[in-house]
């Protein structure tokens, strides 16, 4: 019990503690307060709480697939509101950046919401069985501080960076935490049979199988899949392209105004 | 209000219930195959499918405790609360052996999609 709940717990919370460590690397360097965070952390766990403990009637919405349909909601809301950040802070009006802490909030409430609520789930069903309450809960902090450490490190390592450098990575990983987003929506809604499943474009799980220490940590960061579908392929793309066509738009705005 | 007016007033909800009747009109037809958990295994604990055909797993959790399907193979993930059913469709698929397991027990709970050809 105790090496499951260390592998589940950091799982769910590495993908939200990369969103985060981006953001707060962005806030940083852009000179923001940090005080969204609160929010965002706040929003998310009351989100997931609710999430969780209407599980049961979710799940039974739309012919059983409702849960499908409020996680891939909940992912599409994230890489829209990726892109929503990137043209507000690329536009650099005084009027659009003090709307960025609202978009960060936003952001990582829907992350933690879509994560927390299965750890609360999977939490509460242990609860139930005394004997394996202490492995589980010493297992899920330590799954939850390894998931912490690897943001920590990552926001480090974004700061050590030289300063230009900084937002145009953020910028970027922020594409790649939308794409990611939007195909793991994709994946749900083929799940639940609203969208069509396609071809398989490459089988890569003979050599980097996704049940293996890099490949969760792929999976985390970049949505790395050994079989992807080409609707999966298809939606990463946009993600990725929404974020960098927000920026590009906002850009090209910003020198039409003088 | 009528149904049409109200419909008309919630674009919305309109697109919500298209996309649902959609869905359902898209899986009629779909074989429908049953696994169990209990105990925190499943029954049966391998599950032959046809080859590159759409079916609908109908997984019922007769455990009290919450169970997730996971298969890195289908590239499957669904929470199942405890005592409760859930629906995961899969496939077309290729011949093939396509492992899953339950996420929040993983030593007992094993299994595997077969597609023979």
């Amino acid at each position: 019990m105790l090496l499951n709940s260390v592998v589940l717990i950091l799982q769910e919370i590495l993908e939200a503690a990369l969103l985060v460590s981006v953001l707060m690397a962005f806030t940083r360097v852009i000179n923001l307060r940090v005080y969204w965070l609160a929010g965002g952390i706040g929003l998310g766990c009351i989100g997931s709480l609710i999430l969780s403990l209407n599980m049961v009637t979710i799940s039974e919405w739309f012919d059983y697939v409702g849960q499908e349909v409020v996680n891939a909601s909940l992912q599409f809301a994230i890489t829209l509101v990726l892109a929503l950040l990137t043209l507000l802070y690329s536009l650099k009006t005084p009027a659009t950046l003090k709307w960025l802490p609202f978009c960060m909030t936003l952001a990582v409430a829907c992350s933690l919401t879509r994560e927390g609520s299965e750890i609360f789930i999977y939490i509460e069903g242990v609860l139930s069985q005394p004997p394996h309450i202490r492995p589980t809960l010493t297992g899920s902090g330590i799954g939850a501080g390894i998931g912490i450490s690897v943001g920590v490190l990552l926001y480090y390592g974004l700061l050590g960076l030289p300063q230009h450098w900084i937002i145009y990575s953020c910028l970027l990983l922020l594409a790649i935490i939308a794409g990611n987003m939007s195909a793991q929506a994709a994946v749900l809604l083929i799940q639940a049979d609203w969208l069509s499943s396609s071809i398989v474009l490459w089988n890569s799980s003979n050599w980097l199988p996704e049940n293996s220490i890099p490949g969760h940590l792929l999976y985390a960061l970049i949505g790395y899949e050994a079989t992807p579908s080409l609707l999966q392929g298809l939606a990463y793309g946009a993600g990725i392209l929404s974020v960098l066509m927000a920026w590009s738009l906002g850009r090209i705005c910003n020198k039409a105004t003088p | 209000m009528s149904i049409v007016n109200m419909l008309r007033n919630k674009p919305l909800l309109m697109i919500i219930g298209v996309c649902a009747l959609w869905a359902n009109a898209s899986a009629a037809g779909t074989p429908v195959i049953e696994i169990r958990i209990k105990d925190h295994l499943f029954f049966p604990e391998t599950v032959q499918i046809p080859v590159n055909t759409k079916v609908k797993l109908m997984v019922i959790n007769e455990d009290a405790t919450p169970e997730e399907f996971e298969s890195y193979e289908l590239n499957r993930e669904k929470v199942i609360p405890g005592n409760h059913k859930a629906v995961i469709f899969v496939g077309p698929l290729p011949p093939g052996e396509y492992p899953f397991f339950g996420e929040f027990y993983p030593k007992t709970a094993q299994g595997k999609v077969v597609v023979k050809p």
